[in-house]
C-alpha cells in the first residue's frame, strides 16, 4: 500500500496561515487536489514532496516521515510547477542524469522507456532551451517516471499543454492510477480534474473543504436544492402542478422554453415528477440535472 | 427549438459614463525627466524595498566618513592645506565607488531585460534610445553623487576652516570636472556589462572584475615600470583603468596635484588620454544602444 | 561524491557565459606576469606585488566566487535544484560533488596560473611559485566552501561574497591588523610563507592558519549540506 497521510497539518509564515489543520489520506488511484489560486495547493504538494516542513502535524508515506529523508525519493516522483530545467542539456541527457541520480542499473534503457511514455522520443536530442512549454512539461514528466515510482505528485501538470497533449497526459495518469499507484495532481481547472479523477480533495483558503467522490459530495449538500432543467410539451401546466408539491422549492420558466426547477427533497421529487407528468398529460422531453457537475459542487464549496 | 431569427449574433456597448482623456498630455521630455529621477532614486534604494537601501547608504556613509575625519583633523590642527587633494580622493576610495557602481548598474540595466519589464517602458511614447540614455544618465548621476559628495564635504570644511578660498575653489572645480568624467566612464562600463549579462549576480561579479582588476593591474605595472625606468610604459598603462585615466587627465590638463603614480608627461600622451576618455564614454553608450535595439519587446 | 552531479556541474560552469569570466582572470594574471618580466627582467623583486596583491587578494577569491556561486546560485534561484534534491542522494554528497568542481576550477584557473606567473617573474625561485600555488589551492578551497554556504543561505550570495572580499578582507584588512585572524587571504599567505620560507611579518603562526583553513573548509561544507537537507522549495516563485 502506498498511502500518503497528512495528520492535522498546518503551515504558517509568521502571520499568514497557508495551510490550516488539514487531515487527508491519499491512497492508490488518481486523486485531484482542487482549489482556487492561493488556496494552499502548492504548499500541500511541497510538504508531500519533502520540500517543506509542516509547522504542525505530520506528513507521512506509509508511516515514514517525508521531511529530511532522502531515501524516500526512491518511491516518489515529483513534477514541479516551475518551468526551470537544465537548459543546456538535451532532453535525453536530462532524463539520463535523473536516472543516474536515482541509481538505476540501466539508466539508458529506463530513459528510453520514460521518453516513449511521454512521446518525446523524436525530440530527445534537442537542447531543452529550444523546447516549447508543452515539451518541457513532458520532459519533466519523463524525469519523474524514469525510476517507476509508486507515488507521483504533480503540481499543475496541465499548464501550457495543448488539447492533444492534455488528453495524452490524462490517459497516462489514468493508466498509472489503474495499476494501483498513487497519483496526486493539483489543478484549479475543473474540467481537467473531472475527467481524470473521481476522487477529489478540495482545499479552500488553506482549509480542507471536502474529499471523496464529487457526486457523493454533492449529495451530502442537502441544504442546497438540486436544480434541474426540464423540457416538456406543456411548460406552464406542469409548472403550476410542480409548485403545488412540497418537494419543489422554486420553478421558473425559461425565456427560450423549458423549466428550471429547484428541488429540496431530491428523492421525493424524482418519484413525484413522472407521476405528475402523466397525470397532467404532459410529455417529458428532457430532464437534466444542472448542478451535478464538479463546477457547481466547487462553487458551492468556495462560496461558503 | 430556437427560431431562425435568433441565430444572428448581435452586440451592444453600454454607456457607463467612460470618457477617454482628451486633454493635454506631457511630452517625451517630461517622461524622460521623471524616468531619470526615478532611476537616480532607485540607485540609492529610495522608492524600493528597505533592504535595497542598505548597501548604497552604507557605501555613501563609508565614503563620507574619511572626508569628515580629514576635515576635522585639518581644521583642528590648523593645517595650511588639506592632507588629501580633492582629485586624489576617488583614488583612495576607489574600492567603495567600484562596489557601488557594480552593484547598482544591474538595477538599472539587467533587471528590465531579464524580467522583460522593458516592454512596459517601451509601450509608452518613449523611444528606445531615450530610455537607454536616460537610464545611463541616472546611473552616472548616482555615481557622480557618490564621488562628489565627499569632495564637497572637504571643500565646505576647507572654506569654513579658513583655508584660502580662491585656491580651494580652483582645486575643487578641477576635481568636480574630473569626477563628472569618472562617473560617466564608470557608469558606461558597468552599464554595458550589466546589459550584456542580465543575471544580477554575474553582472556584479563581472563589473567588479573589470573595475578592480584593471586598477590593480595598472597600479602594479606603473609601479614596476617607474622603478625600472620605463616611464612611457608607466604613463601608457594609466590609460587602462578609469581612475588612473581620469586622474591623469586632471593632472596634465587642469593642474591637479599628482594622484596616480604616472600621469601623462607629454602632449602626445595627454592627447592619447583625452582620446581614451572620449572612447571610454562613447563606446559603451553605443554598445548599450545596440544591445537595446536587439532586445525583443514581444 | 556523485559523478553525475560533477558532470552536471562542469557543464553548468562551462556551458554558460560565466565560463568566459573564469578564463579572463588567469589570462590577466599571466599577462601581467609577462609584462613585469619584460619590464623588470627575471629579478623576482616584484613577485610579491604581483602574486600577493593581484593574485592572492583578487584573482583567487574571484575565481572561487564565480565558480562556486555559478554552481549553486542559479539552480537555487530558478528552482531547478529540486531535480537534484528529489533523489535518494545524501545532501552532503551533492555539496561535495559541486565543491569538487569548484576546487577543480580553482586549480585550473587560479593555482596553475599562479604557478606559471611565479615562474615567469622569478624563474630562479621555483619554490616561490610553488608556495603561491599551494597557498592558492588552500585559500581557494576555503573560499569555495564559504561561498557555497553563502549560496544556500541567501539569494544575494555574490554581492555578500564581494562585500566580504572587498570591504572586510581588503579595505578593513588594510586598516586594522586584527582582521588577519579572520581573513582567508591572510591565512593562505601564511601557508605560502611556510612553503617558501619567506618571512612576511604577519604574526600568525602556521598552525593557526592551517587549522583556520581546515575549520572553514570542513565547517562550511558540513553546514551547507545540513542547510540543503532542510531546504524549502515551494511551487510559487
Amino acid at each position: 500500500m502506498t498511502t500518503l497521510r497528512l495528520e492535522h497539518v498546518s503551515r504558517w509564515y509568521q502571520n499568514v496561515v497557508a495551510v490550516n489543520d488539514v487531515t487527508m489520506t491519499i491512497g492508490p488511484g488518481v486523486t485531484g487536489l482542487l482549489g482556487p489560486n492561493g488556496a494552499g495547493k502548492s504548499t500541500l504538494i511541497a510538504m508531500m514532496s519533502g520540500f517543506l516542513a509542516p509547522s504542525a502535524g505530520s506528513v507521512t508515506l506509509d508511516d515514514e516521515r517525508l521531511w529530511r529523508n532522502e531515501k524516500i525519493y526512491r518511491r516518489i516522483g515529483i513534477v514541479p510547477e516551475r518551468e526551470a530545467l537544465f537548459d543546456y542539456l538535451t532532453g535525453r541527457q536530462f532524463v539520463v542524469a535523473n536516472a543516474e541520480l536515482h541509481g538505476l542499473a540501466d539508466p539508458g534503457a529506463a530513459t528510453q522507456r520514460a521518453l516513449a511514455l511521454v512521446e518525446m522520443t523524436d525530440a530527445q536530442d534537442r537542447v531543452i532551451s529550444t523546447y516549447s512549454k508543452g515539451m518541457r512539461q513532458r520532459v519533466k514528466m519523463a524525469s519523474a517516471l524514469v525510476h517507476d515510482p509508486e507515488v507521483l505528485l504533480l503540481d499543475e501538470p496541465f499548464n501550457g499543454m495543448d488539447p492533444r497533449q492534455r488528453m495524452h497526459l490524462m490517459e497516462l495518469l489514468h493508466r498509472r492510477g489503474g495499476e494501483g499507484r498513487t497519483v496526486l495532481f493539483s489543478s484549479h481547472i475543473l474540467e481537467e480534474v473531472e475527467q481524470v479523477a473521481r476522487q477529489i480533495e478540495v482545499v479552500v483558503a488553506g482549509r480542507h473543504a471536502a474529499s471523496g467522490d464529487f457526486g457523493a459530495i454533492r449529495r451530502l449538500m442537502t441544504d442546497r436544492p438540486n436544480r434541474y432543467v426540464l423540457r416538456t410539451s406543456a411548460d406552464r401546466r406542469l409548472a403550476s402542478a410542480l409548485v403545488a408539491d412540497p418537494s419543489v422549492r422554486a420553478v421558473s420558466l425559461r425565456p427560450e422554453g423549458g423549466l428550471e426547477v429547484s428541488a429540496g427533497d431530491f428523492g421525493r421529487f424524482s418519484a413525484v415528477l413522472p407521476q405528475m407528468a402523466s397525470r397532467e398529460g404532459v410529455r417529458l422531453l428532457e430532464v437534466t440535472p444542472t448542478d451535478e457537475s464538479l463546477e457547481s459542487v466547487f462553487s458551492y464549496l468556495v462560496a461558503t | 427549438m430556437s427560431s431562425p431569427s435568433d441565430s444572428r449574433p448581435s452586440g451592444v456597448i453600454h454607456d457607463i459614463g467612460y470618457r477617454p482623456y482628451s486633454g493635454p498630455r506631457l511630452g517625451e521630455g517630461q517622461i524622460a525627466w521623471s524616468l531619470f529621477l526615478t532611476g537616480l532614486r532607485n540607485c540609492y534604494g529610495l522608492g524600493r524595498s528597505g533592504r535595497s537601501k542598505v548597501l548604497p547608504m552604507i557605501l555613501l556613509g563609508l565614503t563620507l566618513l574619511p572626508a569628515l575625519i580629514v576635515v576635522g583633523v585639518a581644521v583642528q590642527l590648523g593645517l595650511p592645506e588639506l592632507p588629501i587633494a580633492y582629485s586624489g580622493y576617488p583614488l583612495t576610495t576607489n574600492l567603495l565607488i567600484s562596489v557601488f557602481v557594480a552593484s547598482q548598474a544591474p538595477t538599472m540595466f539587467s533587471r528590465d531585460l531579464r524580467f522583460r519589464t522593458i516592454t512596459l517602458y517601451l509601450a509608452r511614447p518613449l523611444r528606445r534610445s531615450t530610455y537607454v540614455l536616460v537610464r545611463y544618465a541616472s546611473l552616472s548621476a548616482a555615481a557622480f553623487a557618490l564621488i562628489w559628495a565627499p569632495q564637497l564635504l572637504l571643500y565646505v570644511g576647507a572654506v569654513l576652516g579658513d583655508l584660502p578660498v580662491g585656491r580651494e575653489t580652483e582645486d575643487f572645480a578641477v576635481a568636480t570636472a574630473g569626477s563628472l568624467v569618472l562617473a560617466l566612464v564608470l557608469a558606461g562600463l558597468t552599464a554595458l556589462v550589466s546589459a550584456v549579462t542580465t543575471r544580477r549576480g554575474l553582472a556584479v561579479a563581472a563589473s567588479i572584475v573589470v573595475l578592480l582588476v584593471s586598477y590593480t593591474v595598472v597600479t602594479t605595472v606603473q609601479g614596476v615600470a617607474t622603478e625600472t625606468g620605463h616611464d612611457t610604459v608607466a604613463e601608457a598603462a594609466g590609460l587602462f583603468a578609469p581612475y588612473s585615466l581620469v586622474n591623469g587627465l586632471q593632472v596634465y590638463y587642469l593642474g591637479a596635484p599628482e594622484g596616480s603614480p604616472a600621469p601623462p608627461g607629454s602632449a602626445g600622451m595627454g592627447a592619447l588620454f583625452v582620446l581614451a576618455a572620449l572612447l571610454a564614454v562613447v563606446l559603451p553608450v553605443l554598445g548599450l544602444l545596440l544591445r537595446y535595439r536587439r532586445a525583443a519587446v514581444v | 561524491m556523485n559523478r553525475t552531479i560533477v558532470r552536471l556541474g562542469l557543464r553548468s560552469v562551462f556551458g554558460r557565459r560565466r565560463g568566459i569570466l573564469l578564463f579572463v582572470l588567469p589570462v590577466v594574471l599571466i599577462g601581467l606576469g609577462l609584462l613585469v618580466r619584460l619590464l623588470a627582467g627575471a629579478t623576482g623583486d616584484n613577485a610579491e606585488t604581483v602574486l600577493d596583491e593581484l593574485g592572492l587578494t583578487i584573482v583567487v577569491p574571484l575565481v572561487a566566487l564565480i565558480a562556486t556561486t555559478g554552481l549553486l546560485a542559479p539552480e537555487i534561484d530558478d528552482g531547478s535544484i529540486s531535480y537534484l534534491l528529489a533523489k535518494p542522494v545524501s545532501r552532503h554528497t551533492i555539496v561535495l560533488s559541486k565543491l569538487v568542481v569548484a576546487v577543480g576550477c580553482v586549480l585550473v584557473f587560479a593555482a596553475l596560473p599562479m604557478l606559471v606567473t611565479g615562474l615567469l617573474i622569478a624563474p630562479d625561485e621555483p619554490r616561490l611559485a610553488l608556495g603561491y600555488a599551494i597557498g592558492t589551492l588552500a585559500g581557494g578551497t576555503a573560499y569555495a566552501a564559504l561561498f557555497a554556504l553563502l549560496s544556500v543561505l541567501t539569494k544575494h550570495a555574490v554581492v555578500v561574497g564581494l562585500i566580504y572580499l572587498l570591504v572586510w578582507e581588503t579595505l578593513v584588512g588594510s586598516l586594522l591588523d586584527g582582521v588577519r585572524w579572520f581573513s582567508i587571504a591572510r591565512w593562505s599567505s601564511v601557508v605560502v610563507e611556510e612553503v617558501t620560507s619567506v618571512d612576511v611579518a604577519q604574526g600568525l603562526g602556521p598552525a593557526y592558519a592551517v587549522s583556520a583553513l581546515a575549520v572553514v573548509i570542513l565547517g562550511a561544507t558540513y553546514l551547507t549540506g545540513r542547510r540543503l537537507r532542510s531546504f524549502n522549495l515551494t511551487g510559487e516563485d
